[in-house]
């Protein structure tokens, strides 16, 4: 029963991404097809493929990339595609229980895996509707290092280009402008932590690795979710944390609630958000919420 | 004339023993050659084929036949295995796509063959029922493999355990068959094709954690999940894997996938000159690895099917001089045995050239049913040329 029931799904994914493919806002024939499993991958796609490429982003608004656990018809529609952009550095657990053509894959961060970060030691906690999960392996959100997201766009590019060579111009020409875009906020970045070298900060989640060991941030994290109060232990184990880290500000991954920001004030830590922006944004692109994370930073190391 | 043939037509059939004796060796006679001819081009067509479409192949160091044969026609009982860097090695050269092939285990009797999508899109391999594979524990088979085993889409099929005494072997997975390829032609008909990973866990490299009887803990086994195996789980039995939609998410690998097994890599060069490039890797003498060609090698063990066809014809024209010596003494030793029926058709008034007539009548009636039947023959070799090229050409 359960084969048959593995079989219906196999059969209606097919269906279902015939329909999508030749119903559904199907790009006209010809046009590169790339998928992307994390947004900021997504977007460099689509700033260096622009209207010749057509850019998926497979993952729900409300689900975090790395948890993302991609059904039967989720593979059948990743497999149509042309390319296939991958994060790498672990983000895609679900990659070893897929099947997925080898030659249309391509590790984004495969260029730099000396300079990936291993986590030990990881909290096992839980947050939201996935349950427990743990942050230790290797962290993933390579693309906080502006550096790296550079490089993880060349990738990006070199595969664009292997495979349509006739539109190669246009694509470095696009590469280099999105890389020009990078380095002018890694410049801003580098400028911003240089005011107050070694200013004590508080990562509200584990995900800021990158982002600190590029810019020499001197950040302490806590396992903490912006909508959900923290339980008394977690707090008092904040105020030992701050007593050995006297942090003023806490980045978060969003706004946190009023509440937690409240009680946060009321210790002398003032919060501010660096939106990883490892899913699509509700408003602007992944440049713009950068921005927006660069201009919080600055107020930050202002104050 | 009319008369003649009907003589002869009621003299063989009053000796319908010895005619047909003589009917179907000559038929024998003339199909023998005929039809081993007719087997050796089939199988050159095949092989030829399917080493032409194959450009190179990357395996461990040793007969590069055994090589070609493993990868191409997943025979080999136990073919000798790479790691899966030099799939990777090769791919890293930019000079060549790669597709790595498991082909170590069987499944029933038929090959299971781990291989990656791109296989069958290199081989244009498409489900005619059914859909490709998408998870762990998915398999498709090849349209051979689907009519012998009966299987459709949907149905489960246990893997073959690799030794029935080895008690701390690994336990049979017990696969999806997600759907069945359309017929080739090609010994990928035969096949029953999974995921490299799927492969990879049948080996034993990857497993899943399932919460046992007691009390939910986690357990690193590969677990069996459904109702009828709780009470194997609990007498520490279990008789085999099954990768679900509710198991899947646990299943993953321990150590380096750049150092799990392989049996060849298929390098897809897209030009000559990266595929000369390509062979000067592997020139070095202590490599552990080669590259063949495999239409070279193909050639090489055609050309000595054709000494051993050769050395057939020259068997089969003395064997048929043989045979027609022997036809021409049984027919002149019926002749003479015939004498008095000769003598009285002659005293009946007929001349000797009737006589001479009536023997030539029966001869060619002989020779046409003779012909007859070696035609039926090759209709029937050529209906199974591709079984018998599988059976007697391809070891």
């Amino acid at each position: 029963m359960l084969s048959r029931t593995r079989a219906l799904q196999h059969t209606l994914a097919m269906l279902l991404g015939i329909a999508a493919t030749t119903a559904l806002g199907a790009p006209p024939a010809g046009t590169l097809r790339v998928t992307a499993t994390v947004y900021p991958i997504a977007y460099f796609a689509e700033r260096i493929g622009g209207p010749a490429v057509a850019v998926g982003f497979p993952i729900p608004a409300d689900v975090d990339p790395p948890f993302w656990q991609p059904g039967i018809p989720d593979i059948i529609a990743l497999q149509k595609a042309d390319l296939i952009l991958l994060n790498g550095a672990d983000l895609e657990k679900w990659r070893a229980r897929a099947t997925l053509p080898q030659m249309k894959l391509v590790d984004t961060s495969a260029g730099f895996k000396g300079r990936l970060i291993v986590v030990d030691n990881a909290v096992t906690h839980s947050h939201g509707p996935g349950g427990q999960h743990t942050h230790s392996g290797t962290a993933y959100t390579t693309w906080l290092d502006l550096e790296l997201a550079g490089q993880q766009a060349d990738a990006a590019g070199q595969a664009m280009r292997r495979k349509r060579p006739t539109l190669a111009t246009r694509f470095n020409t696009n590469l280099d402008a999105l890389k020009t875009d990078l380095a002018t906020l890694d410049r801003e970045l580098k400028t911003i932590a240089a005011e107050k070298p070694g200013l004590p900060l508080l990562g509200s989640h584990p995900i800021y690795q990158y982002l600190a060991r590029r810019y020499g941030l001197n950040l302490q994290s806590v396992h903490w979710e912006p909508n959900e109060m923290p339980p008394e232990t977690e707090w008092v184990a904040l105020k030992q944390l701050l007593a050995r880290h006297p942090a003023r500000t806490m980045i978060w991954e969003a706004e946190p609630s009023l509440a937690i920001a409240g009680r946060l004030v009321k210790l002398g830590v003032h919060s501010l958000v660096f939106n990883p922006c490892g899913n699509r944004p509700a408003d602007g692109d992944f440049l713009s919420v950068m921005r927006t994370n660069v201009e919080n930073l600055r107020t930050a190391y202002r104050h | 004339m009319r008369h003649d043939f009907y003589l002869a037509w009621r003299y063989l059939r009053h000796h319908r023993a010895r005619s047909l004796i003589l009917i179907a060796s000559l038929g024998l006679l003339i199909t023998l050659p005929l039809a081993l001819h007719r087997i050796l081009d089939a199988g050159e067509a095949l092989m030829t084929a399917r080493a032409a479409s194959t450009p190179l192949l990357v395996g461990a160091r040793g007969s590069a036949l055994d090589l070609t044969l493993s990868a191409l026609y997943f025979n080999a009982a136990h073919p000798p295995m790479i790691r899966m860097a030099e799939a990777e090695r090769v791919a890293a050269t930019g000079w060549a796509e790669a597709l790595p092939i498991y082909s170590r285990f069987r499944v029933r009797g038929q090959p299971l063959v781990g291989v990656t999508l791109d296989y069958f899109d290199f081989r244009q391999l498409k489900p005619v029922a059914g859909a490709p594979l998408a998870m762990l524990g998915d398999c498709v088979l090849g349209a051979e493999a689907a009519a012998k085993l009966g299987l459709e889409p949907g149905d489960p099929l246990l893997t073959t355990p690799e030794n029935l005494f080895d008690l701390a072997g690994i336990y049979p997975l017990k696969l999806h068959v997600a759907g069945i390829l359309g017929r080739s032609h090609t010994p990928d008909d035969e096949a029953v094709f999974i995921d490299l990973q799927t492969a990879w866990v049948i080996e034993g490299l990857g497993h899943g954690h399932t919460a046992v009887a007691d009390g939910g803990r986690m357990t690193p086994r590969i677990a069996a999940v459904p109702a009828t195996n709780i009470q194997v789980d609990q007498t520490k039995l279990l008789t085999y894997t099954e990768i679900t939609p509710e198991n899947v998410g646990s299943f993953h690998f321990h150590g380096d996938p750049a150092t799990y097994p392989i049996t060849a890599v298929i390098a897809v060069p897209p030009d000559q000159r990266a595929t000369t490039l390509l062979r000067g890797r592997y020139l070095a003498p202590l490599n552990s690895v080669q590259i063949v060609d495999p239409a070279a090698t193909t050639q090489s063990l055609l050309q000595n099917i054709f000494r051993v066809g050769a050395l057939f014809d020259g068997v089969l024209l003395l064997v048929g001089i043989a045979t027609l010596l022997i036809v021409a003494l049984v027919f002149a030793l019926s002749l003479r045995l015939r004498q008095r029926e000769i003598d009285t058709i002659v005293l009946l008034g007929c001349s000797r050239l009737t006589v001479l007539r009536l023997a030539a009548a029966e001869l060619v009636l002989i020779a046409i049913a003779s012909s007859g039947l070696c035609l039926l023959l090759l209709a029937l070799v050529r209906h199974q040329s591709m079984e018998l090229v599988r059976h007697f050409v391809i070891p």
